[in-house]
């Protein structure tokens, strides 16, 4: 019994071991945060558009269907590898996809979007990280589903990619049902 | 000769500590009111910067933590207590963005486990310690 009590540190010890070895072989990204916004509505906010001279209210903007919100932004890369599969989605599936543009220039954002082609239903400008902070977005492209109550049901931080885009597709579809 | 040793060595620990205390704050952000800039800067110093993840806002240069550091001193000036900012923050980007973890119901084993695990220890010394002294007296 003495015996049992003095092994079961070692024991113990393996057991984290494994634990460990375990976390460190799956595939997971340990500086991916969860959204702390799924199943939540989408904040209020008002911003403007890069491209009228209009004004967007949040959250009466998102009710009827599925909405995509995308942060994009012309410094960051990935947004451009990224550009095709918004464009797939909004073409192909008919989505609605909110553009955000982040802390960026506003006229290399409009040419830009001239030269790659526009996927986004609306493009709001954020100069001060002011609505990336309100959605929560660390690191640039993050997409978010929003379904037709205007609740946000899933993140993607990180581009859509050739990699990704059907099992996305597939997310948007379960939001969708 | 010791003397100069001495005083090198002290030279040496004290450039240390100052390289070590090099913060981000650009000058521009400073607040005028020096109570509540200080109040900025503690609050700064709990809250983790996402993109660099182990860095404080207050050590990184990252434009994040910028941002979040100009919005925690406007938040201040617009008479917010900590309090409201941190729950400001945790309702956007969760409990991961302080440093100090909350002490709750799902981090209760982070908190108690090293308490355990000494019990444990202590427990297991005691037991051994005993054990040999039995075996010392049946020598």
């Amino acid at each position: 019994m003495k015996k049992g009590i003095l092994i079961s540190p070692i024991i113990l010890f393996f057991l984290i071991l494994f634990v460990f070895f375990y976390l460190l072989i799956i595939d997971r990204n340990p500086s991916e945060l969860p959204s702390m916004l799924i199943n939540k509505k989408v904040p209020a906010f008002e911003a403007k558009l890069l491209l009228e001279n209009k004004t967007f209210i949040s959250p009466s903007e998102f009710e009827n269907e599925t909405t995509l919100v995308n942060f994009f932004a012309t410094w960051c890369k990935p947004c451009l590898d990224e550009h095709p599969y918004l464009k797939k989605l909004s073409n192909e599936r008919g989505l609605k996809i909110i553009g955000i543009n982040y802390k960026d220039d506003s006229k290399r954002a409009i040419k830009w979007l001239e030269k790659l082609g526009n996927p986004y239903s609306n493009v709001l400008v954020d100069p001060n990280a002011r609505l990336g902070i309100d959605w929560g977005v660390y690191g640039l492209p993050e997409t978010f589903i929003v379904n037709s109550n205007g609740v946000i049901k899933y993140r993607l931080v990180g581009p859509i990619t050739k990699r990704n885009y059907d099992a996305f597709v597939l997310k948007v579809k379960e939001v969708e049902k | 000769m010791q003397r100069i040793l001495l005083a090198i060595v002290v030279c040496f620990m004290t450039s240390q500590i100052v390289t070590i205390n090099c913060y981000s704050v650009d000058p521009d952000e400073f607040l005028q009111n020096p109570k509540k800039e200080l109040r900025a800067r503690n609050i700064s110093k709990n809250v983790r910067c996402l993109v660099c993840q182990n860095q404080s806002i207050d050590e990184s240069s990252a434009p994040l933590a910028k941002d979040l550091r100009i919005l925690i001193r406007k938040k201040i000036k617009q008479g917010n207590s900590d309090e409201e900012i941190y729950n400001f923050l945790t309702e956007r980007y969760g409990d991961f963005i302080l440093l100090n973890p909350l002490f709750k119901i799902s981090t209760l084993f982070l908190w108690i486990l090293p308490f355990v695990f000494l019990a444990i220890g202590i427990f297991v010394i005691f037991l051994h310690n005993n054990k040999s002294k039995k075996l010392n007296y049946s020598k």
